[in-house]
C-alpha cells in the first residue's frame, strides 16, 4: 500500500517536473521559428518567407563575426578544460586541496558581468595594471596596448577561460571523488608510471566523459554569451550573439526576422560545435587511444601557476570594486581614488533591501524546485536505463535552455503568458527561472548520479527497506554534498538571470541583476561597483553555505543511521580518504 | 462577464478621450491610487534619483505611484508591447508610460502601439514653449501622441587646461586630429550618439543638406553622403586607435576624456558636464560647447501605450512632469540639468542658467537607419 502511494506520487512529480521544465520550450521554439521565417502577425508580417535569412547573409561582416565567435568559444573551452585538468593533476589530494575547495566559492560566486567589469578595470589601457606600470616606470607609452575590445577577442578568451576554470574544477570535485584516484595512482605508480603520466593516461580518459556535459555548458555559454562580450569582447565586428542582441534591440521592428534568423543559426552552430567536442573526445579516447599505452611521456603541465593566475585575475577585481564604490573621484593615472565618498552607498541603502529580498526569494524557490525536479528526472532516468525500454528524457532537450539564446526563446514564452494570465508576474518569473536554472542543476548532479555505486541500493533493498527508504537513508546521504552544491549553483544561476526577470515581470520585480545591468549601461563605475559587489556577495554566501555543508556531510557520518558495516564494506578506500 | 466589463470600460474610455472638453478633475479622481509603470532608461543615477523624487511628489499630491522600470534600452519595452499586441492584449497592459523619441517613436507610431492623442488635454500644456519643435520628433509629426519632456543638444566637452582652441566645426576636427593624432573619436554607430555625430557631420559637409529633412531617396543617397565618407576616410586614419575601435557610447567618451585618452567627449545634455564635475566624474576645468554652426537638437518625449492599465495615472504623471515645479527641479544642474521645455517666464531664474545653444534640427528618421547601414558596410568589420 505504502509502496504504491510512493510510486504514484513519484510519477506525479515526474510528470509535473517534465511539464514545468519543458513546456516553455514549445512556445519558445515556435516563437523563434515563426519570427525567423518572418511570420509576426503583430507587425503585419503574415506570410512565411526567408527574408530574415537573406538579410542575415547580406549583412556585411557576418563571416568575420561568426569566425571570431567560433574561435573565441573553441579556444576558451579548450583552454579552460586543459588548465582545469592541469590544476587537478598538480593539486588534487595535496594537503592544501581541502582549503582550495572552499576557496573556490568566492570566484565561482562572482557573476560573469561583475567579473567582466572588474576584468576591464584591470586591463584597459587606463586600468589598474596600466596605472601600476605607469607609476613604476613613469612612462605613458607603456599603456599603449589593449586587451579589452581587441580585434582578435584575446581579452574575451582570457576572461572566459579564467571564469570557467573554477566552474570546471568545482564540477570535477564530486566526479573525482567517485573515481578511485588514490588507488589508481598507487597501482600505476607501482607499475612504474609517474604521477603526471597516471593522470594523463589513466585519469584523463575517465574524467573527460564524465565532465563532457559540463564542457557542453561551457562551450554553449562561451558561444552565446552577450553581457561579458559587450564589456570586454571585440567590437569590429562584434561577436555573433552580440550582433543578434543588437538587432533584437533595434527600434526598427523590421529587423526582428533577421535577429531571429540569427538566433536560430546560433542554435544550430551550437549543436554543430557540441558534436565537434563529442567527436574530439571520441577520437582521443575511443578511436585513437594508442597514446595511452604508447610510452611513458607526459606533458609538463604547470597546474600550480595556472591556479595562481586564475586566483589573482579573479579576485583582484573584488577590492577594485570596493574601492570604486567608495570613490568620489579616481582619475588616471592615480593608483588610488583622490576623493572618497559614502554618498553612493547612502543614496542606495534604503532601496537595496527590497531588491536583495526579491532576488533571494526568487532564487531560493526556483533553485529548490529545480533541484527537486532534477533529482526526480535523474532517478527516473537511472531506472529507465536499467530497464532499457522506458522513456528517457533526452539530454539535448534538457540542455536547450542552456544552449539556445535566451532572448529568442523568451519572446515566445512571453506571448504565451500573455495569452494565459500575464498578471501573475511572480509565478511567471519563477517559472522562467526554474526553466533556465534546471539544466545547470541537472548538470551538477549528472556525474555523481551516474557514478553512484548501485550496489549500495541493492544492499539496502536486500535488507528489506522500501525503495524510498533506501533512497532516503542511503543514496541521499551519499550524494548530499553534491546536492548542496547543486542547490548553490541553482541559486547563483537564478540570481544572474536578467532577461527572464525583465521580460516576464513586466517591470514589477527588480532584482540585483536587473538593477546592475541597467546601471551598467550608464557606465558610472561607482554605482555599478556597488551593485556588482552585492551581486557577488549574495551568491557567495550560498556557495559558502553549500561548501561548508558538503564538507560536514560526508557519507560515513550519515552511516550511523544505517547498517554501518555493510556499507563500509562496499565503499572504496579512496572515498574514505577523500572525506577524511 | 469579465470581458464585457473590459469592453464596456474600453468604450467608456474612448468616448471619454474623444470628448472635446476633457474633464481633468475626473481623470485626477480616477488616477487616485493607481500605479504607473514607467519604462525609462536606467543608466543614469541622476535621472533615477529625479524620478524617485517625482514619485514622492506624485504620491503626496495625487495619490499616484510612479514606478520606474529601469531598462538598458527603451526598445526592450517595445519588444514587450509587440508581444502584448501579438497576444491581442488590448487592455490592462503592463506598461503605462514610456520615455522615447526618434526611431523608437516612429516604430511605436507605425505599429499603432500608442494611445490616442492626449497632449493638448494636459492642463500644463499651456506652459510649454511652442517655439521649440515640440510637435515633431526627428521630423516625424507627433500628432499629440507624445508630450515633450526635455531638450537634448549635441555638445562636445573638453578640458580648458589642456586644449586652448577646441575645433569649431567638423572640418576643424579633422585638422585638429591631424596635428593631435589618436586624440579624437566618436561613439560607434548605431549607438545614439555615434549616429548623431554622423548626422551632424553630414549636415555640415553635404552640399545639399535640405535633402536630409525628407525621407532617404536611394538614388541620391550615395551622392549626398559622398562628402561624409571621404571625410571619415581621412578622419579615421588619425583618430583614436586609427578608427579601428570606437568608444561604445557617450559615457565611455567621458571616461576616456577623464583618462586623458581623448581630447573631446560627446554628450546630448549641455549641462551634463556640471553634474559630472559635481559627481567627481570629470575635472573642474572641463566645459561643454557646441560647434559654431549650432548643435544638433532634439526633444525627448513621454508617451502612453495603447493598452496601458493606468492611463489616467499616466496622464496625471505626465502633466506633473510638465509642471513648472517638476521642470525646474529637472533643469537644476545639481539634479539632472535637463533643459526645460516650458516658456522661460514660467520657470524661475535659477534654471535660466541653462542657456540653449543655437539649434540644428534632426534629419528625417529614415536617415538614421540608412547612415547606420552604410557605416556598418564601410567600417563595421
Amino acid at each position: 500500500m505504502n509502496g504504491s502511494i510512493q510510486k504514484i506520487s513519484f510519477h506525479f512529480l515526474l510528470v509535473l517536473a517534465i511539464l514545468v521544465c519543458f513546456t516553455p520550450l514549445l512556445p519558445g521554439l515556435l516563437g523563434l521559428l515563426f519570427s525567423a521565417f518572418s511570420y509576426i502577425p503583430a507587425l503585419n508580417m503574415q506570410n512565411f518567407s526567408l527574408m530574415g535569412f537573406s538579410e542575415l547573409l547580406l549583412w556585411p561582416g557576418l563571416r568575420e563575426s561568426i569566425l571570431i565567435t567560433i574561435f573565441v568559444s573553441l579556444s576558451s573551452t579548450f583552454l579552460s578544460a586543459l588548465l582545469a585538468f592541469s590544476i587537478l593533476q598538480s593539486c588534487w589530494n595535496k594537503a592544501y586541496w581541502k582549503k582550495l575547495e572552499s576557496l573556490l566559492a568566492p570566484i565561482l560566486a562572482l557573476p560573469h558581468v561583475a567579473f567582466a567589469i572588474g576584468f576591464a578595470f584591470l586591463f584597459t589601457p587606463t586600468g589598474f595594471i596600466a596605472r601600476l606600470l605607469n607609476t613604476l616606470f613613469n612612462d605613458f607609452s607603456i599603456t599603449h596596448w589593449s586587451l579589452i575590445n581587441d580585434p582578435y577577442g584575446l581579452g574575451l578568451i582570457l576572461g572566459l577561460t579564467i571564469k570557467e576554470i573554477p566552474f570546471l574544477l568545482f564540477m570535477s570535485i564530486p566526479l573525482l571523488k567517485q573515481l578511485n584516484v588514490n588507488s589508481t595512482l598507487m597501482t600505476a605508480q607501482s607499475l612504474g608510471y609517474s604521477k603526471a603520466q597516471t593522470w594523463q593516461k589513466i585519469i584523463l580518459p575517465q574524467w573527460l566523459p564524465k565532465i563532457r556535459f559540463t564542457l557542453f555548458a561551457v562551450m554553449a555559454y562561451s558561444l552565446s554569451v552577450v553581457d561579458v562580450a559587450l564589456v570586454i569582447g571585440p567590437t569590429s565586428p562584434a561577436t555573433f550573439p552580440v550582433l543578434i542582441w543588437q538587432w533584437l534591440n533595434d527600434p526598427d521592428l523590421a529587423t526582428l526576422p533577421k535577429a531571429s534568423a540569427g538566433a536560430l543559426s546560433l542554435l544550430l552552430m551550437c549543436l554543430v560545435l557540441l558534436y565537434l567536442i563529442r567527436f574530439i573526445e571520441w577520437l582521443t579516447i575511443v578511436k585513437y587511444r594508442s597514446w595511452q599505452t604508447s610510452g611513458r611521456r607526459a606533458l609538463p603541465l604547470a597546474g600550480k601557476s595556472a591556479l595562481l593566475v586564475t586566483y589573482v585575475i579573479s579576485l583582484t577585481p573584488l577590492p577594485l570594486l570596493i574601492l570604486w564604490s567608495f570613490a568620489q573621484r579616481w582619475p588616471f593615472p592615480e593608483l588610488f581614488p583622490t576623493h572618497w565618498s559614502l554618498r553612493f552607498w547612502q543614496q542606495e541603502w534604503s532601496f537595496l533591501w527590497g531588491i536583495i529580498g526579491n532576488s533571494i526569494f526568487i532564487a531560493l524557490i526556483s533553485a529548490t524546485v529545480a533541484l527537486l525536479f532534477a533529482i526526480i528526472i535523474h532517478e527516473h532516468s537511472t531506472r529507465a536505463m536499467a530497464d532499457r525500454q522506458r522513456f528517457v528524457v533526452p539530454r539535448l532537450i534538457i540542455s536547450i535552455p542552456m544552449l539556445a539564446p535566451q532572448l529568442s526563446i523568451l519572446f515566445g514564452i512571453q506571448v504565451a503568458t500573455l495569452f494565459i494570465a500575464h498578471q501573475y508576474y511572480y509565478l511567471w518569473v519563477i517559472w522562467a527561472h526554474i526553466f533556465f536554472v534546471f539544466p545547470y542543476v541537472y548538470l551538477v548532479l549528472d556525474g555523481p548520479w551516474r557514478s553512484y555505486d548501485k550496489r549500495l541500493d541493492m544492499i539496502g533493498l536486500s535488507l528489506g527497506m522500501s525503495p524510498f527508504k533506501v533512497w532516503w537513508k542511503i543514496k541521499r546521504p551519499v550524494l548530499l554534498p553534491t546536492l548542496c552544491i547543486a542547490w548553490a549553483v541553482g541559486i547563483s544561476v537564478s540570481l544572474a538571470q536578467y532577461l527572464p526577470t525583465l521580460m516576464l515581470a513586466g517591470g514589477r520585480i527588480s532584482t540585483l541583476t536587473t538593477e546592475a545591468v541597467a546601471l551598467a549601461s550608464g557606465q558610472d563605475r561607482r554605482i555599478s561597483a556597488i551593485y556588482a559587489l552585492l551581486q557577488s556577495l549574495v551568491p557567495f554566501f550560498f556557495y559558502f553555505l553549500a561548501i561548508f555543508a558538503s564538507q560536514k556531510t560526508g557519507i560515513i557520518i550519515n552511516q550511523s543511521t544505517i547498517n554501518k558495516r555493510s556499507i563500509a564494506h562496499h565503499v572504496p578506500d579512496s572515498k574514505e580518504s577523500d572525506y577524511y | 462577464m469579465k470581458k464585457l466589463i473590459t469592453l464596456f470600460s474600453l468604450l467608456l474610455l474612448t468616448t471619454f478621450a474623444q470628448a472635446e472638453d476633457v474633464n481633468w478633475q475626473k481623470i485626477e479622481e480616477k488616477a487616485q491610487s493607481q500605479t504607473v509603470y514607467f519604462y525609462a532608461w536606467g543608466g543614469s543615477q541622476d535621472i533615477n534619483n529625479y524620478l524617485r523624487w517625482a514619485d514622492k511628489r506624485l504620491q503626496a499630491e495625487y495619490g499616484v505611484t510612479l514606478k520606474h522600470v529601469k531598462v538598458t534600452d527603451i526598445s526592450e519595452a517595445i519588444t514587450r508591447l509587440v508581444a502584448e499586441k501579438s497576444a491581442n492584449k488590448n487592455s490592462n497592459g503592463s506598461i503605462d508610460m514610456v520615455w522615447i523619441n526618434g526611431e523608437n517613436f516612429k516604430s511605436m507610431k507605425d505599429f499603432n502601439l500608442l494611445t490616442e492623442p492626449f497632449v493638448t488635454n494636459l492642463p500644463n500644456w499651456q506652459y510649454v514653449d511652442k517655439s521649440l519643435p515640440v510637435d515633431s520628433d526627428f521630423a516625424e509629426p507627433t500628432l499629440g501622441l507624445e508630450a515633450p519632456w526635455g531638450v537634448g543638444q549635441l555638445v562636445f566637452i573638453y578640458d580648458k587646461n589642456k586644449v586652448d582652441n577646441p575645433p569649431q566645426s567638423h572640418s576643424e576636427m579633422l585638422v585638429y586630429a591631424k596635428s593631435h593624432p589618436n586624440k579624437l573619436s566618436y561613439p560607434r554607430p548605431p549607438s545614439f550618439h555615434g549616429t548623431s555625430f554622423l548626422k551632424s557631420a553630414l549636415i555640415e559637409l553635404s552640399e545639399n543638406p535640405d535633402a536630409l529633412y525628407s525621407p532617404v531617396d536611394d538614388t541620391t543617397f550615395a551622392q549626398i553622403t559622398a562628402p561624409l565618407w571621404s571625410y571619415l576616410e581621412d578622419f579615421h586614419q588619425v583618430a583614436w586607435r586609427q578608427g579601428k575601435q570606437f568608444p561604445a557610447n557617450s559615457a565611455e567618451t567621458l571616461q576616456l576624456l577623464d583618462d586623458g585618452e581623448l581630447d573631446l567627449a560627446i554628450s546630448f545634455n549641455p549641462n551634463e558636464v556640471f553634474s559630472a564635475q559635481a559627481n567627481g566624474l570629470l575635472r573642474d576645468s572641463t566645459t561643454a560647447y557646441a560647434l559654431a554652426a549650432g548643435a544638433l537638437s532634439n526633444i525627448h518625449f513621454l508617451s502612453i501605450p495603447w493598452n496601458a492599465a493606468a492611463k489616467e495615472g499616466a496622464l496625471v504623471a505626465i502633466n506633473f512632469l510638465l509642471s513648472p515645479e517638476a521642470q525646474l527641479k529637472k533643469a537644476d544642474i545639481s539634479v539632472w540639468g535637463d533643459p526645460t521645455v516650458l516658456q522661460s517666464s514660467k520657470v524661475s531664474s535659477s534654471s535660466q542658467k541653462t542657456t540653449l545653444f543655437k539649434s540644428i534640427s534632426e534629419p528625417h528618421p529614415s536617415w538614421q537607419i540608412a547612415l547606420e547601414t552604410e557605416w556598418q558596410k564601410r567600417y563595421g568589420h
